[in-house]
């Protein structure tokens, strides 16, 4: 923890300043419009009014919707937990072939909008899909009945939240000692080591990934609305959309409100010490696992998840969109909302980088006493479904004298800043907690005021964590449906929104290409810049 | 050094403060080479039509087009939340009800245009708050393994067809308008036993009308009552069904009509533009367009030429209703219908 109580107050004033002020910026961009739109819900010709939450309840229907929200965020929990924890512990710690390209692979459906999986299966599974061409009527219709439900809504999201159990544990791995394991191994087998050793260490970590799916499962609006299947933040959406029922939609989003700030309440509690305790493991020899005659089974179960779940949904949208006049006519009809989406995730991403840079810093130094309520908000933003807080949004800004930012792309940015803020700033806290704070206070030893220690200490000593939030960012921001669908501005919708907006009786092989183009678009500079990072790092290394 | 940084920030911070304000104060300048349009008609046949306007009058077009699952009112709802700050100059509806509602709410603006003199009274106005082209009729789609086909919309209360039929979900879109419009013409008992009788005689409800669409074209049910522009495109795309316009007898009450709808919006940023689009959309020209497009609508301009497998306003025999009447209904009977669909 960085020393700060000797800093002459003349050091501090600039600091405190620049760290208020970003705290301040939170407030208005995420917590206000929050705030403004309870206060329009309650208040109903000048009088307070619960009429709206005591319809909602009475009809019972809030009590179908919560029973599908719930339903819908455990089964795709246990799933994706069941199997990203073993898969996590195959791809990181045994000798199965192929682990990177695997592990790369099962993250491509996170980096991509989870509705155009949800197009994607729907071309292979739908009434007129391509593999109804080769089954009987009835069956055809069965699967299309199945995948407009929740089985298909845990089938898309599965998919998609998969990365974050896999990625946590092979995260989680890295940080325990592998001298627990190998003193293990002297009296059992790996098996045994995994399940009374390794498993339980990582654990804290697990149900970290496990909160975030389910947190994430429960404020997916785009998934279950294409899949028709009645959840929460779609009746908020459409209280709001189809019937404007300011009230109803509020009170919808209320009971996500209050289940999003349980879960973060417990998990403040009972997990924060044991996940900030994850620290990478001291060198030592890695253990690998030898899987030895069960390899190729292994590999096998792999290859086939891995086909099943990233590979074919790509490939349906391949076949479905094959002919170049296809995407001649997608890149013609949205090549301007391409262009559009690249630009404001650009935007977004930098923003986010400096903002999540300069709350992660006040929250890893604790430089301002309510540093607690910096972090709890960023994450209650980002944990809260996107309608609610673009609904939020437009109750706030939606005014004549706000017209700047309400009727600009300012308020897409707004949004972005709003619900990804946690991302960045978390993963400057993990590269912050590596830095030696006697680094800056060297610095700040010597007379180095706090701005040109950020500049010229922190910031590139955080470099890598800088590149990798600006990344995370640039490829939520660009993925974003949520928040643009509920607060863009005529004429400057972004890719996802024109895909959506388009597939109200769109032709499905422009569907189609549309949702291929959306992909290149996320993963195309992502692997340009992996691979300029890639070749820095071997520059450096010689 | 410090002190130097602090007062570097606070100069940062007024120019972003003095940038952001001119900025507001610039966007009020109204400008006639652009308007802003807000559209519930798909995007997919609205696109077309709004990038030829362009074209042809150097007028940039910056529309916001509504989703599926928005049920088309999306946009409508923006209007509304609008009200005080209006940022559209036009709503395009794709319906008539939607433009009444904002014409009840003081949103819209009156305008006549000259190019929608020989549109029919009965899809207009009368005030000038909206005016109607390019419309679709409700018809009934029928599985063509069907042989005796039903002809009327009582077929749904026909054991006949007992659990043969869909309909699609009446809280939203042409389905509500058109049970708003039956509680008109046959006044409220005689509406309430009609639909009761549907659901007694085991109808099934869809999310929409192209998913009753796809359940007949598919043969899981017999028929549907859906929007023409439905029944094209599944006939276009080679499936087998086919197009019956409902109740077209001499006593009967005739097929529903539901026109598009120009609304120019009360206080528009670009009221010359705004008036410029409206009369383009109200051109014979784009009721052509859209007669030829894959929504297959029909016009209400006399002579406008059409596919064969579009009918003419004129030889239909169309219901008879007053749209301001209907969505006055339609917010009347929206408890109802709720409970119908068991919501």
């Amino acid at each position: 923890m960085f020393v700060t109580a000797w800093a002459p107050d003349k050091h501090l004033m600039t600091r405190r300043f620049v760290l208020t002020s970003v705290a301040i910026l939170l407030v208005v961009i995420g917590l206000l419009p929050i705030l403004a739109m309870l206060a329009r819900s309650v208040v109903v010709d000048g009088h307070l009014s619960l009429a709206s939450c005591r319809g909602l309840f009475a009809s019972g229907r809030a009590w179908v919707l919560m029973k599908h929200s719930l339903a819908l965020s455990a089964l795709t929990t246990l799933l994706t937990t069941a199997i990203g924890l073993p898969l996590g512990v195959l791809l990181a710690k045994t000798d199965v072939p192929f682990r990177r390209l695997f592990a790369m692979l099962f993250t491509i459906p996170l980096l991509v909008p989870p509705y155009i999986t949800a197009v994607s299966w729907f071309d292979l599974l739908g009434r007129n899909g391509l593999l109804a061409r080769y089954l009987s009527p009835s069956l055809a219709g069965t699967l299309s009945t199945w995948l407009f439900g929740l089985p298909g809504c845990v089938l898309v999201l599965f998919s998609t939240f998969l990365p974050i159990v896999m990625l946590l544990t092979m995260i989680s791995l890295k940080t325990v000692n592998p001298r627990l394991e190998q003193a293990g191994r002297l009296v059992a087998g790996w098996f045994a080591v995994l399940k009374g050793i390794t498993i339980p260490l990582i654990f804290p970590g697990v149900l970290l990934a496990a909160m975030l799916v389910f947190l994430l499962t429960l404020g997916e609006f785009g998934v279950p609305a294409f899949l028709r299947y009645d959840v929460f933040p779609v009746e908020s959406f459409t209280q709001f959309s189809a019937f404007y029922n300011f009230g109803a939609a509020t009170a919808a989003a209320l009971p996500l409100a209050v289940i999003t700030f349980l879960i973060l309440a417990a998990e403040r509690f009972f997990l924060r010490k044991k996940t900030d305790q994850l620290q990478p493991a001291p060198d030592g020899e890695w253990s690998l696992i030898e899987l030895g005659s069960l390899r190729g089974a292994l590999f096998a179960l792999v290859s086939l998840l891995c086909l099943t779940i990233v590979i074919v949904p790509v490939l349906v949208l391949l076949l479905q969109s094959a002919a170049l006049s296809t995407y001649v006519e997608a890149l013609n009809r949205a090549g301007d909302s391409l262009l559009r989406s690249v630009v404001y995730a650009f935007i977004g991403a930098t923003l986010l980088t400096l903002v999540g840079f300069l709350s992660g810093y006040a929250i890893h130094i604790r430089a301002l006493s309510f540093w607690r309520s910096i972090d709890a908000l960023t994450i209650f933003l980002f944990a809260l479904p996107s309608t609610v807080t673009g609904i939020g949004l437009i109750s706030l800004w939606n005014r004549p004298w706000t017209g700047f930012i309400y009727a600009t792309p300012a308020i897409i940015i707004l949004g972005y800043l709003a619900k990804y803020t946690a991302l960045t700033s978390r993963i400057t806290i993990s590269m912050l907690t590596r830095i030696p704070p006697s680094m800056e206070e060297a610095a700040q030893i010597v007379g180095a005021g706090w701005v040109r220690r950020m500049g010229m200490i922190v910031a590139p000593l955080a470099k890598h964590g800088l590149i990798a939030g600006w990344l995370v960012g640039y490829i939520f921001c660009l993925r974003d449906m949520g928040i643009t669908m509920m607060v863009y501005p005529a004429g400057r919708e972004t890719l996802p929104v024109r895909i959506f907006t388009l597939m109200a009786n769109g032709p499905p092989q422009l569907i189609a290409a549309l949702c291929v183009v959306m992909i290149a678009a996320t993963l195309l500079p992502l692997g340009i810049l992996w691979a300029t990072f890639e070749t820095a790092m071997r520059g450096s290394d010689r | 050094m410090e002190r130097a940084h602090m007062k570097r920030g606070m100069a940062i911070l007024t120019m972003f403060i003095v940038l952001v304000g001119y900025l507001g104060c610039r966007r009020k300048a109204r400008r006639s080479d652009v308007v802003t349009v807000y559209v519930s008609e798909d995007e997919v046949f609205s696109e077309p039509i709004l990038r030829d306007f362009e074209r042809e009058t150097g007028i940039k077009v910056n529309a916001m087009y509504d989703t599926e699952e928005a049920k088309s009112t999306g946009v409508m709802n923006r209007l509304i939340a609008e009200k005080d700050n209006p940022q559209a100059d036009v709503y395009w509806a794709n319906e008539p009800i939607r433009a009444e509602i904002l014409k009840q709410k003081g949103i819209s603006a009156p305008y006549f245009s000259p190019n929608a003199e020989d549109i029919p009274a009965a899809f207009k106005d009368p005030e000038g708050y909206w005016t109607g082209f390019s419309a679709r009729a409700r018809v009934l789609i029928v599985s063509n393994k069907v042989s005796d086909k039903p002809r009327s919309i009582l077929a749904y209360t026909d054991p006949r067809w007992r659990g043969r039929a869909v309909i699609a979900n009446p809280l939203f879109g042409t389905t509500t308008v058109q049970m708003a419009a039956l509680f008109i013409l046959w006044g409220d008992d005689r509406a309430t036993a009609f639909m009761m009788a549907m659901k007694k005689n085991g109808v099934s409800m869809s999310t929409s009308n192209g998913e009753s669409a796809d359940l007949v074209a598919s043969g899981q049910f017999d028929f549907s009552l859906v929007d023409s522009d439905d029944v094209v495109s599944r006939l276009r795309q080679g499936r087998a069904v086919d197009m019956i316009y409902p109740d077209q007898g001499e006593d009967d009450i005739g097929c529903l009509i539901v026109p598009n709808a120009a609304v120019l919006i009360k206080g528009a940023p670009h009221p010359e533009a705004a008036r410029r689009l409206i009369d383009a959309l109200l051109s014979k020209a784009t009721e052509r367009k859209l007669a030829f497009a894959d929504c297959a609508q029909i016009p209400l301009h006399p002579g406008v030429e059409t596919p064969p497998d579009v009918m003419r306003i004129d030889e239909l025999r169309v219901m008879t209703v007053n749209y301001a009447d209907v969505a006055r209904k339609m917010m009347e009977i929206q408890p109802f219908l709720k409970r119908w669909a068991g919501l």
